[in-house]
């Protein structure tokens, strides 16, 4: 009986205590320190819905390669198996589909089309890829113009000219990636007429290779690796008209390296911002280069080596996401080069992605394509992700005290995030509180702002004793300068003393 | 008293290499008790410099700190040096006995304590810019030592200054070489126990 009791009493106990509740998200959610290791941070993006063509009101799409943000966010997917572009609305609705145009008084349709682009008057742009042409429409699906294969003494003849991305800038000049085309990005003019290479990696190789070319064999050497530049995989363009670019075709190695000497250096990097001059202008300030993932196993295990940045949206505010094709996870990087969260990952569930192939967004969320699945999946910002961005967004617009609240908020969702240290330290230091300012950076592991911190809090600290310090010293020489009289005469009256003795 | 004695013997001989080595050896100015109270400072120096450096200077994890590391760090180094060391100069007609390039070896390191300590102290009040200094001084105590180490071996030895650059040479390649056949056996080693138990569980799952 009692035993009973005891037993009742302890089941609705049990009950009584709260349950710890899991957070459900489909994916692990961190970011990187200063040593880099990874760290558990707050989910920045959560999965909220899926389009598909069914959801849209028509057939599957089949190996959709591309996706871009139209004027009105309105939404085209390039669905390159079914050779047609379709368009969705704000409300996530079907708004048309565009398979074919008008060519000069006969129907012409798309053939594989992998990439799309879409002017701010909403004239699209598509890289019909097997057609090797590019279509441009106006904002109706009519037929612009036909830009064919670009004609220069310098495109070799026997280059198969098969366009997969590409951005047209405000001047109307087109930037376009080809299939097999390493020296960098074909660049047009607003006629379509070539103009040149622009962007090509500097290739360098060092005194190793140099020195085994030399004595190689010339099979050898033929069976050597070609040390070419790499290939761009995808482009965008932001408002200022910087285009930026991703490769996912580095060795391990050089993103190693890159990652372990912290590296500034633009030739191993997935990531390149170039100027109208095709040089690279990112900034890498952060801890780390951008390169997606910085910690990772090197080979032999499932979800090992770097991570295969495939695709790379700019916002207006200058912070962009680079897509890793192979872990499936978005990165977004401040114009620093400041990694501020991640989220995404392979998987089945919602939020998940069998084979992600382009990113973009629209106001707040991102929507990301599953070639695979055929499928968007659209990510609404958590509160912890909206202060985070609306932070580094308040600091470029040198609103920085209110950047500041907004970080201490931060820090109440996410104790680690080392961003929000600094951001918290550089708001003191503007308020001249050094002490304050000291300890955020030293949190925030930022060393040269802990260093400018620290040498007003000296200046400071000197400033305010300067008498006390003034009066030690002069004590000091004084009392050794007394100190050795007295030596000098207990010395010299020792010896006097010897003298006399003798 | 005789290792305080010999302590303050070390702050003659790291300014006066020659004669300090000679009488250290000679004059039995040294012992071994206070050589190996000199590497224990250095052990103790190079926690106190990974740990208490000012932060700007100092980028390493303070919460994850491995004491066995730390000591293994100073010691093993030491004692390939010196193991290398008699191995080489007992086939060159070296004068050193082991405990005698034990003791030299030791008494070289005191520059090390002598400046990484203060320098400690003075990483904590620098900023960046100032940090060409440290660099310096940190170099600096380095350097002294290398020269200490190469004259210890000199007189230690009766060697030539030429003999001993060459000696000095052949140490640190014999150093990588124990360094090799130690990881070779290690792994020899590692190959046998598997082996053996390999044919145990055979055996144990046969039966």
């Amino acid at each position: 009986m009692r035993l009973r009791k005891i037993l009742t009493a302890v089941i609705i106990f049990i009950l009584l205590c709260p349950a710890t509740a899991y957070a459900d998200e489909p994916y692990n959610n961190y970011n990187y320190d200063f040593w880099g290791t990874p760290v558990p941070a707050p989910a920045a993006y959560l999965p909220s819905r899926i389009i598909d063509g069914r959801s849209l009101g028509t057939y599957e799409f089949r190996k959709p390669q591309d996706l871009f943000t139209g004027p009105d966010n309105k939404l085209y997917v390039a669905d390159t198996g079914n050779n047609r572009i379709v368009v969705i609305n704000e409300y996530w609705e079907l708004d048309r589909i565009i398979d074919g145009f008008d060519n000069n008084g006969s129907q012409d349709t798309f053939n594989n089309p992998q990439g799309l682009f879409v002017t701010n008057d909403g004239e699209i742009y598509v890289a019909d890829t097997s057609n090797s042409r590019i279509v441009h429409l106006d904002a109706d699906g009519n037929l612009i113009r036909i830009i064919g294969r670009p004609v220069s003494d310098i495109i070799p003849a026997d280059l198969q000219y098969y366009p997969t991305a590409l951005v047209v800038d405000k001047a109307g000049r087109i930037y376009i990636i080809a299939q097999g085309v390493n020296q960098g990005l074909i660049e047009l003019d607003n006629q379509g007429e070539f103009v040149g290479y622009v962007g090509a990696t500097k290739v360098k190789f060092n005194m190793v290779d140099y020195f085994w070319k030399l004595i190689a064999t010339d099979e050898q050497r033929e069976r050597m690796q070609l040390f070419v530049p790499t290939e761009y995989n995808n482009i965008d363009i932001d408002t200022e008209g910087f285009l930026y670019v991703t490769t996912s075709s580095l060795a391990l190695e050089d993103i190693d390296r890159a990652i372990n000497t912290r590296s500034k250096d633009d030739r191993y990097a997935p990531i390149r911002k170039l100027n109208p001059t095709g040089t690279d202008v990112l900034r890498r300030n952060g801890y780390f280069p951008p390169v997606g993932d910085v910690y990772f196993r090197s080979r032999g295990y499932a979800e090992s080596g770097n991570s295969q940045l495939y695709d790379v949206c700019v916002e207006d505010s200058g912070i962009y996401s680079v897509l890793d094709k192979k872990k499936g996870r978005i990165f977004t990087y401040d114009t620093d080069g400041n990694l501020l969260y991640l989220f995404g990952g392979i998987g089945n569930r919602l939020g998940n992605f069998r084979d992600p192939a382009a990113l973009d967004t629209i106001n707040d969320q991102f929507v990301v394509l599953d070639s695979n699945m055929g499928q968007v999946t659209v990510f609404e910002p958590t509160l912890y992700g909206q202060l985070v961005k609306e932070a580094v967004v308040l600091h470029l617009n040198g609103r920085y005290d209110e950047s500041a609240a907004k970080w201490e908020q931060v820090l109440k969702y996410n104790a680690n995030s080392e961003l929000a240290y600094i951001g918290m330290g550089k708001a003191y230091l503007r308020k001249d509180e050094f002490r304050l300012a000291m300890k955020y950076f030293k949190l925030g592991n930022k060393r040269d702002y802990y260093s400018k911190a620290f040498d007003l809090y000296r200046q400071e600290v000197i400033g305010d004793n300067f008498g006390w310090i003034v009066i030690t010293i002069l004590v000091l020489l004084v009392g050794s300068k007394i100190l050795k009289k007295v030596r000098a005469r207990k010395k010299a009256g020792i010896k006097a003393m010897g003298k006399v003795e003798a | 008293m005789e290792v305080l004695q010999s302590l303050r013997y070390s702050l003659y001989l790291i300014f006066h290499p020659f004669d300090g080595f000679w009488d250290l050896k000679h004059e039995k100015k040294g012992n071994l008790k206070t050589a190996m109270l000199i590497v224990a400072m250095v052990i103790v120096t190079f926690i106190l410099r990974r740990q208490l450096t000012g932060f700007i200077l100092n980028e390493n994890k303070l919460r994850e700190l491995n004491i066995i590391v730390e000591i293994l760090s100073v010691v093993l180094p030491f004692f390939l040096w010196c193991v290398a060391n008699w191995c080489l100069t007992t086939l060159m007609d070296g004068e050193g006995s082991f405990k005698d390039i034990v003791i030299t070896s030791a008494y070289a390191l005191v520059p090390l304590v002598l400046i990484n300590i203060p320098l400690i102290i003075f990483s904590n009040v620098i900023t960046l810019e100032e940090a060409a200094f440290y660099t310096f001084f940190d170099i600096l105590s380095l350097a002294w030592t290398l020269l200490l180490l190469f004259l210890g071996t000199s007189v230690v030895h009766q060697y030539s200054l030429l003999k001993t650059f060459l000696t000095s040479i052949c140490i640190v390649i014999g150093m990588g070489l124990i360094i090799f056949i130690a990881l070779l056996f290690f792994s020899l080693l590692q190959q046998m126990y598997s082996f053996v138990y390999t044919i145990y569980k055979e055996i144990a799952l046969r039966l």
